[in-house]
C-alpha cells in the first residue's frame, strides 16, 4: 500500500467511486486532459471517457448551475472550483438552488452534488487564491460543509461526501495538499459526516480546529506537551452541521478551550463554536474561551501572507494564557 | 418564411506573414516611420521584460507570472491606440499596454512578487483582475460614468477568449450595446484558457460574432500584425467616444509560452504547435518589414538590445531593493478610516513585525 | 535518466561559471533546492531543480564555463518530468509521514467531566485558597455557587480538628504529579537511557565557590565541545535539531512536585546572572509563581538531587532533550595523590544520555569536559 499526500487520496477516492457508481460525473475548469491543476482528477480522463470527465468552458455560475441541472436529474456530479477565490460567481446557485431543492419541491427534487475546491493560503500565490470563507457556506441552511485535513481524511470525508444524499462544500486546504504522506487503503470505506474527530486525547485544554491549521495545532500540542499542558486537539472536519456533543463533552473534560480557525476573526465559525460552549458548558469553564484566528484583514499578497495564517506560537501562547486561570 | 437578419465579421490583416503590406494596408502606415518604430521598440522592450520575469521567477526572486510572449503585438498596440483620457481596464497579462500608460517596469514586478503597492499606478487605469471576465462589468459601468459626465473619453476592456464564456462578459456587452457605452472590449483570443483550447471553449465560429448578439459590430484581426491591431483600435476609440458607438474586437495570436510558470502545458499542448506558430510571430515580422523598408539594421537591433537589457536591469534592481510592507499595512487599506474595534488585532500586528522585521 | 540543461538565467547571455556546488553526485534532491551558484557576467545566481531525484552526475567542476543549453546535470529518475502540479504558486512537499497516531471518532469518552461551578465560584475558591472538589454543590444542575464555597470556609475552620479516621483514601493524581507519572511513562517507552557515572575531584576548589553555577558553566562549556548532547530529538520522524543556545532546565523540588523552570541561554549569562536566576526560580517554584513560559524549551536539563541525599543515579531524560546531568551528594574521601593517602572531596556525577541521538563517545567525552572545567575552576 501506498503512502499518498493529500491531493492524492483525493484523487484515489474520485476514481474508487466513479468506477462504483456509474451515475457519478467529475467536472471543472482544466480537470480533464489537464487532471486538474493540483492533479486532484489525472488518470480519471483516461480511465472513465470524455462524457464522464468534462472540461467546461471558463464560467462557475454555469459549473455550479449545471450541477444543480444534473443532480435533479439522477447524477451524481462532483463539480471542481479551480480556487475558492472564484467560487463566488456560483453563489447564486449554490445558495438560491442546490440548497433550496429538496425544501422547495418537498423532497421531490433533490440536489446531491458535491463542489470541491482548494482553499486557504499559504501557496504564495496571487491575490484571491488564498480565500478561508467557510463560513458563508456555514451559514446556509441546507449545506453540508466539510473540509478534511489529512489524506485519510480526506479519502473518507470525500467518498461520504459523494454518498450523501445532500449538496456538500467539499473544501480542500491547499496548502496541505502535498506536504505528507500517510498509508491510504484504497478499500471505498467512507468516514463518518457530522462527526469530530479528537486527534490527540488531553486534560488541561481543548484544541478545536480544522483544515490546514491542524498542522499548527498539533505541532503546538506537542510543543506543550513539553512544558507539561496536556492538550486535547479536535478535528471538526464536518464544519456544517457541528457536533458540538464531542467538543462539549471535550471542555466539560478540561474546562479551557482554544478555537483555531484562518478564516478572518468575525463571524468566523469559531463565533458559532464558542457562543455555544457558553451557552451549554459555562459552568465548566475555568476560564474564558478564546480564538486563534486569521486578522480581520483581506489576506495579504505573497509577500506579507505567512504573518496572516495563525502561527503555532499565537496558539501556543492563547493556551499559556488560559491556564494562569488555575 | 423570410431571413431577418443577416451579419458579416470583417477580418483585418494590414501586415502579412511575410512582413507585406496587404492591399487594404491604409495609406499612411508606409509613411508612419516613427509610430512604426516606437510599436517596435515596445514590444522588444516588452519581451526582453517578460523574458527576465521568467527567469526571476525561476530563481525564486518573483511569485507566479503570467508570460505575454508571443502575445507582444496585441497588448503593444492597444496601448499605442490608447489615447491618454481613456480609461483601461486590464485582466492580467497586460504588461505590454500598462508600460505606455505611466506604470514601471519595477510595478508589474511588484505586483507579481507579492507586494500591494504594485497596483498603485499613475493613472486612472484599472488594476489586474484576477476572477476572469468580472472586470468587464467594471468596465462598462465606468463607461456608464464617462458618458453620464459627458467626458471625452472611451473606455477599454481587455480579457482572454477564455473571458468569453463567463456570464459576466455577456452581461458587460449587453449592457453596452443597449446604454450605447462609449467602450471598446478588445479579446487577446490565444487559443488556450489555461489547458482548454479555443475550439473547446465556444461553437461559435468567431469570438467577434459575440457582439452580434449584443446589438453592435464585432471584427477579427490578426493579432500577429502590430499594425492591424494599431489601427484597428484607433478605429474602435474613435467611435466609441466620439458616437457612444462600443465594439468587439478579436485579435488572434497564440501563447508562446504555458499560461503561468506554475503551469505545465506539455501536458496538454500539442508537440510542434508553438514552433509552428512562432512562424507568425509580431516582432520579427515587423522587424523584416522596418530592414526592408530601410528603416532598420542589425546595428540598431544590437543597441536596441544593449539598452532594453539596461532598461530590465534597472527595473530588477528597484524591484529587488524595495522593503516589505510593514504588517500593520494589512489594516490601513481596509476602509478610509479604520473602525477602533480593529485598532487591537492592528497593535498585535506590530509585535509581531518586531520579530519579524526588526 | 534526465538531463537538466542550464537555463537561460535572465541575463540574455550565452554562457555562466560555476562558482560553487551545492550538491554532490550521489545526492538525492528535492524539487526547487538549490543545486548550484553560477555567476554570470553581471550577478551571481542560484539554479534550483526542477526535478526530484538522484543526482549521477555533475557536468562541470568550480570555475568551469557552462553555456545556456549544454548539460548541467543529470539525474537518475523514473518520473519523466518532475510534475510540479500548480497553476499559481507553489506547494510544500516534503517525505514526511502523517501521522494520526491514535484518531477517535467523536469523543474521548475518559475521565468524568471536570467540577461544575458558576464562574464567580471559581474565583471566589482561587481567592480562598479553596480545592473546589472538596466543595458540597447545592446551585441548580449540581452547580457550586459562590455561597457553597463560604459555607465550606466556614465548615472547615470548625472541623479542622475532627477528623480522626485512620483509613486512606484513594486520590486521582493531580497538576503537576501526574503530568510526572505520565511524563515518566512516556519517557521510558521512547528514550533508549545510558548513564555514566564518574566522581569530579573539587579538593582544589577555593573555599565558598558556588557549585552550582560552576557546573552551570561547566554544561555550557561542555555543549560546545559536545554539541549532540545540547540537542532535541524527534523519535517518531528520526530527526534532530542541535542547538547553539544552551537553555539548561534547573530541576527543582518543592512540596508540589518537581518543576524544571528553564535557564535561558545560560551561554550568554555571567556568574551573578546565573546564580540570580537559580535564587528566583527556587523562590518562585516555592510560591508557585513561576510562569509556564519558564517551563519550557530546555535543551538539556541539572538535577542537583545531592543538596538532599544520593550519590550515583540513573537520573531520566524527558524528550525531546537526550541528556540530562545528575550531581550526587559531595563527601570527603580517602584518595591516593602521588602515591600518598590525602583527604579530598569528591562530587559524584551520573550523566544519562538517549543513545537513540547520542553516542557513548560523544557522552564520555562531554562528562569528561564538565569533569575538567570543574577541576580546573578557580
Amino acid at each position: 500500500m501506498a503512502e499518498i499526500t493529500l491531493v492524492e487520496a483525493v484523487n484515489q477516492a474520485l476514481a474508487y467511486e466513479m468506477e462504483a457508481n456509474p451515475d457519478v460525473i467529475v467536472m471543472g475548469e482544466d480537470i480533464a486532459k489537464n487532471g486538474g491543476v493540483f492533479r486532484a482528477t489525472v488518470g480519471l480522463l483516461d480511465k472513465f471517457g470524455a462524457e464522464r470527465v468534462l472540461d467546461t468552458p471558463l464560467a462557475e455560475s454555469m459549473i455550479a448551475g449545471l450541477a444543480v441541472g444534473m443532480a435533479a436529474r439522477g447524477l451524481k456530479p462532483v463539480a471542481e472550483f479551480q480556487f475558492m477565490g472564484f467560487i463566488y460567481p456560483a453563489m447564486d446557485e449554490i445558495i438560491n438552488h442546490a440548497s433550496r431543492m429538496r425544501n422547495r419541491t418537498r423532497g421531490r427534487l433533490t440536489c446531491p452534488v458535491v463542489f470541491r475546491t482548494p482553499y486557504g493560503a499559504g501557496i504564495h500565490a496571487p491575490e484571491h487564491h488564498s480565500e478561508s470563507t467557510e463560513a458563508y457556506f456555514a451559514h446556509t441552511p441546507g449545506l453540508r460543509v466539510v473540509v478534511p485535513s489529512s489524506p485519510s481524511r480526506a479519502y473518507g470525508l470525500l467518498l461520504a461526501s459523494i454518498r450523501d444524499p445532500d449538496p456538500v462544500i467539499f473544501l480542500e486546504p491547499s496548502r496541505l495538499y502535498r506536504y505528507a504522506k500517510q498509508e491510504v487503503k484504497n478499500d471505498g470505506k467512507a468516514l463518518p459526516l457530522d462527526v469530530c474527530f479528537t486527534l490527540r486525547s488531553g486534560d488541561d485544554v481543548t484544541l478545536v480546529t480544522w483544515g490546514a491549521m491542524v498542522k499548527e495545532t498539533l505541532a503546538a500540542a506537542q510543543s506543550l506537551e513539553a512544558a507539561g499542558i496536556s492538550a486535547e486537539v479536535i478535528d471538526v472536519a464536518t464544519i456544517k452541521p457541528l457536533d458540538m456533543d464531542t467538543i462539549l463533552a471535550s471542555v466539560e473534560k478540561t474546562g479551557r478551550c482554544v478555537v483555531i480557525h484562518e478564516a478572518p476573526l468575525t463571524c468566523g465559525v469559531g463565533a458559532e463554536i464558542l457562543a455555544q460552549i457558553v451557552e451549554k458548558a459555562l459552568f465548566s469553564l475555568k476560564a474564558p474561551p478564546e480564538r486563534v484566528t486569521g486578522f480581520d484583514t483581506i489576506v495579504p499578497y505573497a509577500r506579507l501572507e505567512k504573518y496572516y495564517i495563525p502561527s503555532e506560537k499565537r496558539i501556543i501562547d492563547a493556551v499559556n494564557r488560559l491556564m494562569e486561570f488555575a | 418564411m423570410k431571413i431577418i437578419d443577416r451579419f458579416e465579421v470583417p477580418y483585418y490583416q494590414y501586415l502579412n506573414e511575410e512582413s507585406q503590406l496587404t492591399d487594404d494596408a491604409p495609406q499612411q502606415v508606409a509613411k508612419d516611420s516613427n509610430t512604426l518604430l516606437n510599436l517596435y521598440r515596445t514590444m522588444v522592450l516588452v519581451r526582453t521584460m517578460d523574458t527576465k520575469a521568467v527567469a526571476l521567477q525561476r530563481t525564486g526572486k518573483l511569485g507566479t507570472y503570467p508570460s505575454t510572449r508571443g502575445q507582444e503585438a496585441v497588448f503593444v498596440g492597444v496601448g499605442n491606440a490608447l489615447a491618454k483620457e481613456d480609461i483601461f481596464v486590464p485582466y492580467y497579462r497586460d504588461m505590454g499596454t500598462l508600460l505606455q500608460r505611466g506604470v514601471k517596469l519595477s510595478q508589474i514586478l511588484q505586483y507579481w512578487g507579492g507586494d500591494e503597492r504594485g497596483n498603485c499606478y499613475n493613472s486612472e487605469d484599472f488594476p489586474y483582475s484576477v476572477p476572469i471576465g468580472s472586470q468587464s462589468l467594471h468596465a462598462a459601468g465606468a463607461a456608464y460614468a464617462v458618458k453620464f459626465r459627458k467626458e471625452n473619453r472611451a473606455v477599454l476592456s481587455m480579457f482572454g477568449e477564455g473571458a468569453t464564456s463567463q456570464g459576466d462578459v455577456y452581461e458587460a456587452m449587453n449592457v453596452a450595446g443597449i446604454w450605447k457605452l462609449p467602450i471598446v472590449f478588445v479579446v487577446c483570443n490565444n487559443q488556450w484558457a489555461i489547458s482548454v483550447s479555443r475550439q473547446a471553449q465556444t461553437a461559435a465560429h468567431s469570438i467577434a460574432q459575440k457582439a452580434i448578439a449584443a446589438g453592435f459590430s464585432g471584427e477579427q484581426i490578426d493579432g500577429n500584425d502590430i499594425i492591424a491591431v494599431q489601427h484597428r483600435t484607433v478605429e474602435a476609440l474613435h467611435a466609441a467616444r466620439e458616437k457612444g458607438e462600443p465594439r468587439l474586437l478579436e485579435m488572434v495570436c497564440y501563447r508562446q509560452h504555458d499560461h503561468t510558470t506554475a503551469d505545465d502545458a506539455s501536458r496538454y499542448e500539442p508537440k510542434n504547435m508553438r514552433e509552428q506558430e512562432w512562424k507568425k510571430e509580431p516582432i520579427a515580422r515587423l522587424r523584416r518589414y522596418l530592414e526592408q523598408s530601410g528603416l532598420w539594421s542589425e546595428k540598431e537591433e544590437e543597441i536596441l538590445q544593449a539598452e532594453c537589457a539596461v532598461k530590465v536591469d534597472e527595473a530588477v534592481k528597484e524591484y529587488l531593493s524595495v522593503e516589505p510592507q510593514p504588517l500593520e499595512s494589512m489594516f490601513d487599506y481596509l476602509y478610509a478610516s479604520l473602525p477602533d474595534i480593529y485598532k487591537t488585532q492592528r497593535d498585535m500586528l506590530k509585535d509581531v513585525e518586531i520579530v519579524a522585521h526588526g | 535518466m534526465k538531463i537538466f540543461h542550464l537555463p537561460d538565467l535572465g541575463e540574455g547571455l550565452a554562457e555562466a561559471e560555476i562558482r560553487e556546488w551545492y550538491v554532490n553526485e550521489g545526492d538525492v534532491v528535492k524539487v526547487d533546492q538549490p543545486l548550484v551558484s553560477m555567476e554570470t557576467a553581471k550577478a551571481v545566481v542560484d539554479v534550483p531543480s526542477p526535478y526530484a531525484g538522484k543526482i549521477t552526475q555533475l557536468h562541470g567542476k568550480a570555475n568551469e564555463i557552462i553555456k545556456t543549453g549544454a548539460p548541467l546535470i543529470t539525474y537518475e529518475t523514473d518520473e519523466v518530468v518532475a510534475d510540479k502540479g500548480s497553476v499559481v504558486g507553489k506547494l510544500e512537499t516534503s517525505e514526511k509521514k502523517w501521522d494520526d497516531g491514535d484518531v477517535i471518532i467523536g469523543g474521548t469518552k475518559t475521565r468524568a467531566p471536570a467540577i461544575k461551578a458558576m464562574p464567580a465560584a471559581r474565583v471566589l475558591a482561587q481567592q480562598l485558597n479553596v480545592d473546589l472538589s472538596q466543595v458540597t454543590a447545592t446551585g441548580p444542575q449540581g452547580l457550586i455557587t459562590a455561597d457553597d464555597v463560604k459555607r465550606f470556609m466556614e465548615n472547615s475552620n470548625e472541623n479542622k480538628s475532627s477528623s480522626t479516621q485512620l483509613t486512606g483514601q484513594t486520590e486521582a493524581l493531580r497538576g503537576v504529579r501526574r503530568v510526572m507519572a505520565q511524563t515518566m511513562a512516556q519517557s521510558h517507552r521512547e528514550v533508549v537511557p545510558v548513564t555514566i557515572v564518574e566522581d569530579v575531584d573539587l579538593t582544589d576548589l577555593p573555599p565558598k565557590s558556588d557549585i552550582t553555577v560552576l557546573v552551570l558553566k561547566a554544561i555550557v562549556a561542555a555543549a560546545k565541545a559536545e554539541p549532540a548532547l545540547n540537542t532535541w530529538f524527534d523519535g517518531k520522524s528520526l530527526e534532530r535539531k542541535v542547538f547553539d543556545e544552551v537553555h539548561i532546565g534547573l530541576a527543582v523540588d518543592s512540596t508540589e512536585g518537581l518543576f524544571v523552570p528553564v535557564i535561558k541561554n545560560a551561554e550568554a549569562k555571567s556568574d551573578q546572572e546565573l546564580r540570580q536566576m537559580v535564587d528566583e526560580y527556587k523562590k518562585s517554584v516555592s510560591a508557585r509563581t513561576v510562569a509556564a513560559k519558564d517551563l519550557q524549551g530546555a535543551t538539556i536539563t541539572l538535577s542537583n538531587f545531592g543538596m538532599i541525599a544520593g550519590r550515583y543515579a540513573t537520573p531520566i531524560i524527558v524528550p525531546p532533550a537526550v541528556a540530562i546531568l545528575g550531581c550526587g551528594r559531595s563527601r570527603d574521601v580517602v584518595m591516593p595523590r602521588n602515591g600518598q593517602m590525602v583527604i579530598g572531596r569528591i562530587m559524584p556525577l551520573s550523566l544519562t544520555f538517549d543513545h537513540r541521538a547520542v553516542t557513548g563517545g560523544e557522552a564520555t567525552r562531554f562528562l569528561g569536559t564538565v569533569i575538567q572545567q570543574l577541576q580546573s575552576a578557580k
